[in-house]
């Protein structure tokens, strides 16, 4: 857009995009710097320094606080809740992008509409619907309520990637005698196995990041998630900062490893309205 | 018409179907999408308009609640802590999008210069929004904090202020801190949906403005920002249902206070339904629905205008 740049165009640009780094880095630092401190290094000699690092938080925490059982109930909850929406989506994307009948574009737009429903209009009720069916405080309730947010955002994000695999080769296979099914699972589905990766990357890590509802459907320490058992830690007045960091720390590297695994297929997914943030 | 009549010889010829083609097709269709809409019925629709019914009755735990008309809302509108939570709602969601916007519109210019090193800096800057929400809160509420807090730490350090900071527990500055921790976490998906979009721009619509004599900024007024005006939009309104649901913010890092200088929509809802009033919260969230309608409405009409 602006050509060659001049040597003070280069300084002010590396300049502004150091800054920006610093910002972008320095809580993170701060996270795990603070996550390998004693707390009476972190009040006596205050230091942003890794002074006397030690891994006693994260002993404190796995051990203590037996942070594997917490790993161990969103790891459940949010592959479950990802595998499911995402086998129903799947169905759902390739009917409402390829097959044509008459209620399509309705529903193709309540999908829409459900998407953008926030979860924070929709707890309410769903607290009363989970309490009458005497799902509150179970691993299953949490699921079947992830599904309000996890079933439409992987059904919109999949409606993009259908729309973006050629139609010609299934149709190519259905001169060859192929039915539409078996065009489905044998051309599409094969096709589609980058955009259903990206989604349920996605899907999982919504799921794996909830805490609204997993604040208000679990209430027995033995169930709670990760983000859960995390905020009970920042309640109070004194704050353990070793032990809250150590968790986020733990909390945030699968999913950073995850989006590293996935990284090629998650960026090509990275479209406009892929996350509501 | 001819597309139909062909179709049923077609079905003759094969003589083993009784479906037509497109029968065949649409009846697929439906089975295929069926589970997906059993779901979101059940788990959307129904709640969405279950919530809207809870609103006007006292229902409470436990107590199936009777119909109180415009009762639960007439109670919200006369409590200052209610008016208080819209004002800062709309304090919230407006500071914070504008310093989206200007930070993802800036930067994204800055990536998309001649610069080395361009994939290293886009994916730094995904880093705080691939970092789980909770986790970039708790990080910031820490440093936030007075007694230990890296921000205190530095300020002091550097002899800025003499006495510690309360950022997050003084009125005046709780908003502005719950601010920027918002900003740092929402920007970069901003950054790179719009650079996404300036790099779609051919070209050679460049090379044309800059023949006929137009400087950096007019290209950039002229080429850049009506090649991504959509992509903006979108990500604006979208962004925007989303800032102004945003639960985990505001309750992990002031949890609404200090006195409600910070509540926001979602976290008053939480609290209602904390204290067991059922038909109280669902006024609240209720309240909100018509701005979430609007900006949905216009989504889903800019959205369909893409598809087509």
């Amino acid at each position: 857009m602006f050509g060659k740049m001049t040597r003070t165009q280069k300084i002010i640009v590396y300049g502004l995009l150091i800054i920006l780094a610093i910002i972008i880095i320095f809580p993170i630092y701060y996270m795990v710097i603070i996550s390998l401190k004693l707390p009476k290094d972190i009040y006596r000699t205050p230091s942003l320094l890794p002074v006397n690092a030690t891994l006693a938080n994260y002993e404190d925490l796995f051990f203590k606080e037996d942070f594997f059982k917490n790993i161990k109930n969103s790891f459940i909850v949010a592959s479950l809740s990802t595998i499911i929406s995402v086998s129903l989506s799947c169905m759902a994307a390739y009917s409402l992008v390829r097959l044509r009948y008459r209620l399509r574009t309705w529903i193709g737009r309540l999908i829409l509409f459900t998407y953008l429903t926030p979860t924070a209009l929709l707890f309410i009720p769903l607290s009363v619907i989970v309490a009458r069916l005497q799902l509150g405080n179970t691993a299953h309730g949490l699921i079947f309520v992830y599904l309000t947010f996890a079933a439409p955002l992987s059904t919109w994000l999949l409606m993009g990637y259908f729309r973006g695999i050629p139609i010609d080769l299934e149709e190519q296979a259905m001169v060859d005698g192929a039915t539409r099914l078996q065009a489905f699972y044998r051309i599409t589905i094969p096709l589609a196995v980058p955009g259903l990766i990206a989604v349920s990357v996605f899907t999982f890590t919504a799921a794996w990041n909830e805490l609204l509802l997993a604040l208000i459907f679990i209430t027995s320490p033995d169930l709670q998630t990760v983000p859960v058992s995390i905020s009970y830690l920042i309640t109070g007045d004194v704050f353990r900062f070793g032990l809250i960091m150590a968790g986020s720390v733990s909390a945030a590297l699968p999913v950073i490893i995850l989006y590293y695994l996935a990284q090629r297929f998650v960026v090509q997914g990275l479209t406009a309205g892929a996350v509501k943030g | 018409m001819t597309q139909r009549a062909s179709q049923d010889i077609h079905t003759q010829i094969k003589g083993e179907s009784r479906l037509t083609l497109r029968q065949m097709e649409s009846l697929m269709g439906y089975v295929l999408v069926a589970p997906l809409l059993v779901c979101i019925l059940v788990l959307v629709v129904y709640p969405f308009f279950f919530a809207i019914a809870i609103s006007f009755t006292d229902r409470s735990i436990g107590a199936g609640g009777a119909f109180v008309g415009l009762a639960n809302f007439e109670y919200l509108f006369n409590q200052a802590a209610f008016l208080e939570t819209v004002r800062n709602t709309i304090v919230l969601v407006s500071v914070v999008q504008i310093s989206k916007l200007f930070l993802g519109l800036g930067i994204a210019v800055l990536l998309n210069l001649p610069i080395r090193g361009r994939q290293f800096w886009r994916g730094l800057i995904l880093i705080p929004w691939a970092m789980p929400a909770f986790v970039a809160f708790i990080t910031w509420k820490l440093m936030f904090v007075p007694q230990g807090g890296a921000l205190n730490y530095m300020l002091i350090e550097s002899g800025l202020v003499t006495t510690h900071v309360d950022f997050l527990g003084t009125r005046e500055l709780a908003m502005p801190s719950v601010i920027v921790a918002l900003v740092w976490r929402g920007f970069p998906f901003w950054v790179i949906t719009f650079l996404a979009g300036l790099q779609s721009v051919p070209e050679e619509l460049y090379e044309a403005a800059a023949l006929d004599g137009a400087n950096a900024w007019q290209r950039f007024l002229n080429v850049s920002l009506p090649g991504i005006r959509h992509i903006v939009l979108i990500v604006i309104l979208v962004s925007t249902i989303g800032t102004t649901n945003n639960f985990e913010g505001i309750f992990l890092l002031t949890g609404g206070g200090p006195s409600n200088s910070t509540m926001t929509f979602p976290v008053f809802a939480y609290y209602s339904l904390q204290n067991l009033n059922i038909g109280e919260a669902a006024a609240v969230g209720v309240a909100m629905l018509p701005i979430f309608a609007m900006l949905a409405f216009v989504v889903a009409i800019l959205l369909q205008r893409d598809e087509s």
